[in-house]
């Protein structure tokens, strides 16, 4: 594999697997470095991870249902309202609506790190449009061609049916109609992935101003004029861009009626809008809670260890151990608004200490978990580096994990980020089938 | 496919039209290089008053440069190719990912070309070879045939528009004519039956065609 890598990071330009970023206010496209040497799970590990993340998904739909609709685990005290109505991910719009076959995260993309001892934690759930799958799915694809024997050798599960997967969670919601993927355009960061995975899922490539809504129903306007109704839209625009009618009127982006036909239950969102309160990172701590409130079990998967600024004890110890936590602002995602307290001036960490204080419900902390590190290929050796992995969860009549995930990784020797937004790269995960 | 909204239907047409572009002024490029090494510097602009470009280029090396890889340069191959590309990256689920990468490829080969080339034609080859590809990949891979004519309506209006404009022998205009009218009666999209029908009369002239050249490309420019 490491003796193709070359020819396979050519494969993937050839493919245009790439992903955009804004700089300076200009897009531009690169590529996204893939690193041959794969992230090997056992099949006992994958068995274990596979246990946990279902049940967490689980307790997420869950806990949707219920905010959206009685609000039990918030009257029971189990969550305090101040971290549900005051998220930004929280649409009152949503109150009181119920998607097709009560499914609200559809495809949920869980991040997780394994610390040195070995423990996997959770670092968060991304439950509005998690975005990654496409770029292990054609790694498979490119590395098979290019090393067939290693995976003969290996014992890899087959990871190649993610669309498959995908299309199962699209037919088992669709309220009567085609299959579209809904992306904001050519610009968007994710932009390949959106037109990959509709290609493979066998899903139309839909632009916001393909789609339009007549009699409280949704229509792809196809060019020799004739209606053709549709019942699932996979979307993969924000919810604050979704509908101008019903959330951000200056949205061009949108399409001007969808929450209503939406809301009459005569299409599928995937995945639903709303589900912004659910991986806000205030929410994430918690989550083992909703595992035991609506599962009655304890929750397999581990948080890393979280502090809420909001508890005044907490507060208290974050601000006395600024220096050993990484700070997260609950509002930002994509690596951003993350800051590790070793790395700021006094002067910085003093600046940091006020705003908590001022703003406690904006932060969380969490202890460093020191993760493991993978070996990337760099010159002619193999350098460690911080990665990731984004296992990928889909729920139709049951919830699937898919048997492998993307493992992102930095490239910078001292960093814990692995965002590919912040120069990361990424590997293929390998789960083994014994 | 088989499901085409407007909009991709729009990028399928010109996705033809762009890459038709390239290739034959491609072809056409390498004639009037020739021209211009052995006895005529200046036959450049003759090439750009029968596209109807500005004639923006100091001399014969700026024209080199420029007409093939500036993008600053709206009429230069490497723009047209970069169109070719935008209009091809948002139909991925239309053409497949295998067609589509044979456009990226084009696009590398001109970059490619740009930037480590020292020998023209040897290093702009495999640009013509992957559109060649790319023809025929799509008539592979791509089983309906409503997107098919759209696209290749695209392609032989633009290679028709070419050919009339670049003096090619009647006996290919009247191939690419042909052609042209096959796909633009399969397509499904409204255009203006007049115009296609004058066309058609200066057509019906053979190879007295010439006369009425205007008339032909006038006629061509408004079936649309």
């Amino acid at each position: 594999m490491v003796e193709h890598m070359e020819g396979i990071n050519r494969l993937m330009a050839r493919y245009g697997v790439k992903f955009g970023i804004y700089k300076n206010r200009e897009f531009h496209e690169q590529l996204f470095p893939f690193d041959p040497l794969p992230r090997v799970i056992s099949a006992a590990e994958f068995r274990y991870l596979e246990k946990g993340l279902i049940q967490r998904v689980d307790a997420l739909n869950c806990f949707l249902a219920d905010i959206y609709g009685e609000k039990k685990i918030v009257k029971d005290g189990v969550i305090p309202e101040d971290f549900i109505f005051s998220s930004k991910g929280y649409l009152p719009q949503c109150e009181g609506m119920m998607p097709p076959k009560k499914i609200y995260s559809h495809i949920s993309g869980i991040d997780l790190v394994q610390a040195k001892e070995g423990t996997w934690y959770i670092l968060e759930d991304n439950l509005r449009i998690p975005s990654g799958a496409s770029y292990p799915m054609i790694a498979r694809e490119l590395t098979r061609q290019a090393s067939p024997r290693t995976f003969m050798r290996n014992h890899v599960v087959d990871n190649r049916d993610y669309a498959g997967m995908l299309k199962e969670v699209m037919d088992h919601v669709n309220t009567g109609g085609i299959h579209v993927v809904l992306t904001p355009g050519r610009y968007n960061a994710a932009f390949f992935e959106h037109s990959y995975l509709a290609e493979r899922s066998g899903a139309i490539l839909a632009m916001p101003q393909d789609l339009y809504v007549e009699n409280n129903r949704l229509y792809y306007r196809q060019y020799q004029g004739r209606q053709l109704q549709v019942g699932t839209v996979y979307r993969r625009l924000s919810d604050e861009y979704l509908d101008p009618l019903c959330f951000e009127p200056e949205s061009l982006i949108g399409v001007p009626g969808i929450m209503d036909v939406y809301r009459s239950g005569n299409v599928a969102l995937v995945n639903a809008p709303g589900n912004g309160v659910a991986d806000d990172k205030g929410i994430y701590y918690f989550v083992p809670h909703m595992v035991k409130y609506y599962l009655d079990q304890e929750a397999i998967l581990k948080n890393a260890p979280t502090y809420l600024a909001f508890y005044e004890s907490d507060r208290k110890w974050i601000l006395e151990h600024l220096e050993m936590l990484v700070v997260k602002d609950v509002s930002e995602a994509g690596g951003y608004g993350v800051i590790f307290g070793k790395d700021l001036t006094k002067e910085k960490r003093e600046e940091l200490r006020q705003i908590i204080i001022r703003e406690p419900r904006r932060f969380i902390a969490q202890e460093v978990v020191d993760f493991i590190d993978l070996d990337i290929v760099e010159g002619d050796g193999g350098v460690p580096r911080k990665a990731d992995l984004r296992a990928f969860v889909l729920s139709s009549g049951t919830t699937k994990v898919w048997p492998s995930g993307l493992t992102r990784f930095s490239r910078n020797p001292d960093s814990f980020v692995v965002n590919s937004s912040q120069g990361g790269g990424f590997k293929d995960t390998w789960v083994l089938s014994q | 496919m088989g499901i085409i909204s407007i909009e991709k239907a729009d990028h399928l047409f010109w996705l033809g039209r762009y890459t038709e572009r390239v290739f034959t002024t491609l072809q056409t490029f390498f004639k009037y290089f020739d021209r211009m090494l052995d006895m005529d510097e200046k036959a450049y602009q003759t090439f750009c008053g029968k596209l109807t470009i500005p004639v923006i280029y100091e001399n014969m090396d700026d024209f080199i440069d420029k007409y093939l890889f500036s993008l600053e340069d709206p009429n230069s191959v490497y723009s047209n190719m970069m169109r070719a590309f935008d209009n091809a990256v948002i139909l991925r689920d239309e053409l497949s990912s295998d067609t589509l990468s044979y456009i990226q490829m084009a696009l590398d080969g001109i970059e490619h070309a740009k930037l480590h080339g020292n020998a023209l034609a040897y290093d702009l080859q495999p640009v013509k070879d992957y559109l060649y590809a790319f023809w025929g990949c799509l008539d592979d891979n791509v089983e309906d045939e409503e997107g098919r004519n759209i696209i290749k309506c695209g392609k032989y209006l633009e290679r028709l528009d070419l050919y009339m404009r670049l003096d090619f022998p009647y006996f290919y205009i009247e191939k690419e004519f042909n052609k042209f009218l096959n796909r633009l009666y399969k397509i499904r999209i409204g255009y203006n039956r007049k115009e296609a029908d004058k066309l058609t009369e200066v057509m019906n002239l053979k190879e007295g065609w010439i006369v009425r050249q205007q008339d032909a490309l006038n006629a061509l420019w408004n079936i649309f």
